[in-house]
């Protein structure tokens, strides 16, 4: 027998206690869990993007498009091996109201060779390709909507009003596990062509993806890209995919700070709720400490008793919490979140370095919940502690 | 976890035993207890209450002595004091060849932990441990492996006559059965002097003369001096001596 045995078994001393106590810190480890998981997948389709791509958008602001010429001034630099261009369509399913996908106009003969993690079967390729009016889906937007190849969808039009004919010619699935495979892609020129003649919209593009042949030049490539256009009107704001991705999330920052923020006072909160079931479980035994005392324990004894019996319990919530985390965030909310919101979160799963800080959290949360419990049972009188009934 | 080694003396022990040199006084060379003019007054507010008054006490090395008195006239208080549990207001203990008034709380525990044995009235057994573990208690203080600490806590065990409820919990034993394990627990140590605050107290008959006949044994066999409060006087009877303490003095 050990000390530490005594605390562990005055742990289940209490078993409904304790089972709430664990499944309470449990919650909240799943609640921390979840909230970071949500900040890790917004990060990590940024993190993991290509790193030989760079991204070419109006200088000022994302909604401003750029005059379509650009894309050849943009081939002609120097360590450009391709580029890509792309306006985003905004369109919706009527059938499908609620349904979110991202729907963007492409240029269809260099997509595959700058987006390279794209799979499509070379038939289906051919077909899109070959049909003005084809559309290429990715596998989970189909899977969802219902739609197979050969079927006519049309899309509501936000910026480009109307209702707009396709046929789904491909299905896409994807290389890289962080790649949207909820995106609707069809031709640019099928949507240029429709534009009436003199629209302010017709020949314009709202980015440009290029690829380039080293990534050590993606800094010097990025500069000169912008350079080109320096005398322009309209000037042009190069960065890698990474850093693109990266200011999208920008605009969002302060709601994932508050997502931060709220996960740890989850914790904070379950902190001050062990800490008084810790509290009121050891007043109980001010006696049994009084009789250790005596016996000739040490302060430092008994607050190691109570500070192992804290940890011990908070080990146990995280692990539980961690335990219920896979399921109900991989399994549950997981999938429903790659399928829904594929553009935002295209890989939502649990990081190791989340389940390591939720671990080690919780077990910080027991220790700082015993701290003081400790502090004070480690100072209980002797003599008075005896006199204690019970 | 690795607990202090607590037992064995180490160098700042050594270095109070020397104090204990100094302060010491002539003894007869069988008194293993000596109190000169202990006197503890405590305050209820401003009020003083003088609950031991210049008290004196000798107890020779081997004593089985009773303590009588009526409720509130200081016998436990006498026995913390004796014990190191407690400080005096006033006055000087010498037990089992230490000062305890030279010392510091730190060593009074390790003190304690090698010269007494607690046995309490309401037993005080830990409930989450099983009766051999409950004996075994305060060697966590020691240096022994875990092995010897099991065997000696498993011996004490057999001299109280419990060896086959070892793994029973205090729940699953009559209370003449778990003040059995606490005898055992006390002497798991080897201490020289054993304290009993109403050791019957909660006990019938039959229980209580057990213990009581335990409590002989401890003294006759393994030569232990005891020191028993006590209101029964058939308990009284089986000490060698029984003192009776009335408003803050022995009579
Ligand atoms: N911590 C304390 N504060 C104030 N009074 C105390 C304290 N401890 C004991 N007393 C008082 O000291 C007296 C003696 O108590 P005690 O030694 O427990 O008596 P006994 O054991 O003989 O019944 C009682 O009047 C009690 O109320
Ligand atoms: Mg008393």
């Amino acid at each position: 027998m050990r000390l530490s045995s005594l605390s562990v078994r005055n742990v289940w001393r209490n078993r409904l206690r304790a089972l709430l106590t664990v499944l309470g810190i449990a919650v909240a480890i799943v609640a921390f869990v979840l909230l970071r998981t949500v900040l890790s997948a917004w990060t990590v389709g940024a993190e993991a993007s290509a790193k030989d791509r760079l991204g070419t958008r109006n200088k000022v602001t994302f909604v401003v498009p750029l005059p379509k010429r650009y894309i050849e001034t943009i081939r002609q630099v120097p360590g450009v091996v391709d580029a890509s261009y792309a306006s985003w369509f905004g369109g919706k399913d009527p059938r499908h109201e609620n349904e979110f996908f991202a729907s963007m106009a492409v240029e269809t003969k260099t997509l595959f060779s700058v987006f390279d993690e794209l799979v499509v079967p070379p038939a289906d390729r051919e077909r899109w390709l070959n049909n003005r009016k084809g559309a290429l889906v990715g596998d989970v937007l189909a899977k969802k909507l219902g739609w197979k190849v050969g079927d006519t969808v049309t899309l509501q039009g936000s910026i480009y009003p109307g209702d707009w004919q396709f046929q789904i010619e491909g299905i896409y699935s994807s290389t890289r596990k962080v790649v949207d495979r909820s995106s609707f892609f069809f031709h640019w020129d099928y949507l240029n062509d429709s534009l009436p003649e003199g629209s302010p919209q017709r020949d314009r593009i709202g980015w440009v993806t290029t690829r380039i042949r080293d990534p050590l030049q993606a800094g010097a490539i990025s500069q000169a890209i912008d350079r080109a256009f320096d005398e322009q009107e309209i000037q042009t704001l190069t960065m890698s995919e990474r850093a693109m991705n990266l200011s999208f999330l920008g605009m969002v920052s302060a709601v994932l700070k508050a997502i931060d923020l709220v996960s740890l006072v989850i914790l904070f909160i379950m902190m001050l709720i062990l800490g008084n079931t810790i509290a009121m479980s050891t007043r109980e035994r001010t006696r049994e400490f009084g009789v250790m005392r005596a016996i000739g324990f040490l302060p430092h004894h008994i607050a190691l008793a109570v500070l192992i019996e804290a940890i011990v319990i908070g080990g146990l919530g995280g692990g539980l919490g961690l335990v219920l985390s896979y399921p109900l965030v991989e399994r549950g909310m997981g999938r429903f979140i790659e399928e829904n919101m594929g553009s935002f979160f295209p890989y939502f799963r649990i990081s190791e370095g989340t389940a390591v800080a939720a671990l080690v959290l919780a077990l910080l949360l027991g220790l700082s919940a015993g701290l003081l419990p400790a502090y004070r049972a480690a100072r209980l009188n002797v003599i008075d502690s005896l006199r204690r009934a019970g | 976890m690795n607990s202090s080694p607590q037992a064995s003396p180490s160098g700042s022990d050594r270095g109070a035993a020397s104090d204990i040199a100094e302060h010491a006084r002539p003894t007869t060379a069988e008194s293993i207890i000596s109190l000169r003019g202990v006197r503890k007054t405590y305050f209820r507010g401003k009020e003083p209450i003088h609950v031991l008054q210049d008290l004196d006490l000798e107890v020779p090395v081997g004593g089985y002595e009773a303590l009588m008195g009526p409720s509130g006239s200081g016998k436990s208080t006498l026995l913390n004091l004796i014990a190191g549990l407690d400080r005096p207001s006033a006055g000087s203990l010498l037990v089992a060849g230490a000062d305890l008034g030279a010392m510091s709380d730190s060593q009074l525990a390790r003190w304690r932990a090698n010269t007494i044995g607690f046995i309490f009235q309401a037993y005080n057994l830990m409930p989450v441990l099983t009766a051999v573990e409950n004996v075994e208690l305060p060697l966590l203080l020691t240096k022994l492996s875990a092995s010897e600490r099991k065997r000696r806590a498993q011996t004490a065990l057999r001299i109280v006559g419990l060896e086959d409820r070892m793994h029973h919990y205090p729940r699953q034993l009559s209370g003449g059965q778990e003040q059995r394990v606490a005898i055992a627990r006390a002497i798991v140590n080897d201490p020289q002097v054993l304290v009993a605050d109403e050791p019957t107290g909660d006990l019938d008959r039959q229980s209580a003369d057990e213990i009581l006949t335990l409590l002989e044994r401890m003294n006759r066999e393994l030569h232990k001096t005891i020191i028993m409060v006590t209101h029964d006087p058939a308990a009284a009877e089986r000490a060698h001596i029984t003192r009776r303490l009335n408003k803050g003095q022995l009579i």
